[in-house]
């Protein structure tokens, strides 16, 4: 039997691959962000609202939506020729499954802010450079949560008829704590306010974290039973 | 079987299920279904459509829990479903390495004797999505052999295959059968599987008789019984 780790690996390389060649989700995901960002860009008055005020909000939004048309597909993969079946009929420990797609689905969420992140900078002209890192710690603390419960969310729906409508009423719910906080660390960095600001925040998304991922991990295994 | 052969060494036993009972909602789909399955015997199972045939190979399989009763295996199990349980963005090769990893092991010399059993060995590195129903058919049986199953569970292997294509998977199967490997088939053919098959059952309204030996005489008989 092989290892958790291992198999969870095997089952990220797989979807990974998989994207990789049809690039279904990445450039349906790529696309959006790139219209949601001009689109706000050119439809703001700059004479009413700074960009700087408005800059955060249209980040996370761009992120969410975009990255919502990911996770759909982790499990609508293992929906065609019922390949989820193949998967549990593999002696890989069934919590693999769900590190694998966490995996999976952060690589690709991920791929999708590396790239939209500069555009919104091109757009917005917003001072990121001098605290880039800490942005990217924010925005990978605020993934790690969305992903974690997308990954459980996509799981439970993909049976369900529409699969695709279900993901986002039922996730954006979850989403509001996380959301809002990366708006708030956002908009403190952007503002080139000190982080002690809003260390609250920062505490309070990484207990969601903590408490997604764990939650999402333990209840998986249940939902493959259902 | 319940009626495995009295020959045949208690060691040798490969699935045993015992009162097999399986509900949808309040819908019963198998009632209290016995059965023992000994190496190198292989069951062929008909019944109508609905009759519980596809619910009892994913019970036996592990797919579904029963509502009743139990089922226990001696060693490693393989499915070859209506499904295949293959992805079409990746080639032969790619699906069976992956699932090769699942099952903890990597060894690529299997991989491409498998492919050559089926007689897939010059398209290992093309797409499944690229395949015919019949080569996507023998990925799956692939796949199947794939942790060397001591129990083969088959649901409608030979659908949709043309005549080369079923004479390659009944060759395969007849040589797994002689190597030891217990099976069971569902097919609503069963002169198909004259040679192969060792025993036959039917199974209606998710009841099953008592599995006889598998003749001629077998294929001329109905496809199901009223004694559920």
């Amino acid at each position: 039997m092989p290892s958790v780790s291992r198999a969870a690996l095997a089952i990220a390389g797989k979807d990974i691959a998989i994207e990789w060649r049809t690039k279904t989700a990445i450039i349906s995901g790529l696309v959006f962000a790139i219209l949601v960002l001009a689109i706000l860009y050119f439809s703001r008055d700059p004479t009413a609202v700074s960009d700087l005020d408005i800059a955060p909000g249209t980040l996370w939004v761009t992120f969410t939506f975009a990255a919502m048309l990911g996770l759909n597909r982790a499990f609508l993969l293992e929906r065609e020729r019922r390949a989820m079946d193949g998967l549990l009929l593999t002696p890989a420990p069934r919590s693999a499954i769900f590190w694998g797609k966490f995996l999976g689905n952060l690589v690709f969420v991920g791929t999708i802010e590396a790239v939209s992140l500069p555009l919104f900078v091109l757009f917005y002209n917003v001072p990121v450079w001098n605290r880039l890192p800490q942005l990217i710690l924010v925005i990978a603390m605020a993934t790690i949560a969305f992903v974690a419960v997308g990954t459980l969310l996509s799981a439970m729906v993909v049976r369900t008829r529409h699969a695709e409508l279900m993901l986002p009423l039922l996730l954006l719910p979850f989403l509001v704590p996380p959301l809002v906080g990366g708006v708030q660390l956002t908009a403190s960095l952007l503002n080139n306010r000190p982080l002690s600001e809003v260390w609250g925040w920062l505490k309070l998304i990484g207990a969601f974290d903590i408490a997604f991922v764990t939650v999402a991990a333990l209840l998986f295994e249940v939902i493959l039973d259902e | 079987m319940t009626s495995a052969p009295a020959s045949t060494p208690p060691a040798d036993l490969v699935l045993s299920a015992r009162d097999i009972s399986r509900r949808f909602g309040y819908r019963r789909v198998l009632n209290t279904v016995s059965l023992e399955l000994y190496r190198g015997q292989v069951l062929l199972l008909v019944g109508a459509n609905g009759a519980g045939k596809t619910t009892l190979l994913r019970v036996l399989a592990g797919l579904l829990r029963p509502s009743q009763g139990t089922v226990t295996h001696s060693a490693a199990v393989g499915l070859v479903a209506h499904d295949a349980m293959l992805y079409d963005a990746l080639s032969a090769y790619e699906n069976l390495a992956f699932f090769q990893r699942l099952h903890g092991g990597k060894d690529p010399a299997r991989i491409r004797a498998l492919l050559d059993q089926v007689g897939l060995a010059d398209r290992a590195d093309d797409r499944v999505g690229t395949f015919s129903r019949g080569m996507v058919q023998r990925v799956a049986i692939a796949r199947a052999l794939l942790a060397e199953p001591t129990l083969l569970l088959l649901d409608e292997p030979l659908t949709g295959l043309d005549e080369r294509t079923t004479r390659i998977v009944l060759d395969v199967l007849t040589g797994l059968r002689d190597a030891g490997t217990a099976m069971m088939v569902v097919s609503h053919q069963p002169t198909d599987f004259l040679g192969v098959a060792t025993h036959i059952a039917r199974i209606s309204k998710g009841g099953l008789t008592v599995p006889e030996p598998f003749t001629t005489a077998s294929t001329t008989a109905p496809l199901t019984y009223d004694g559920a």
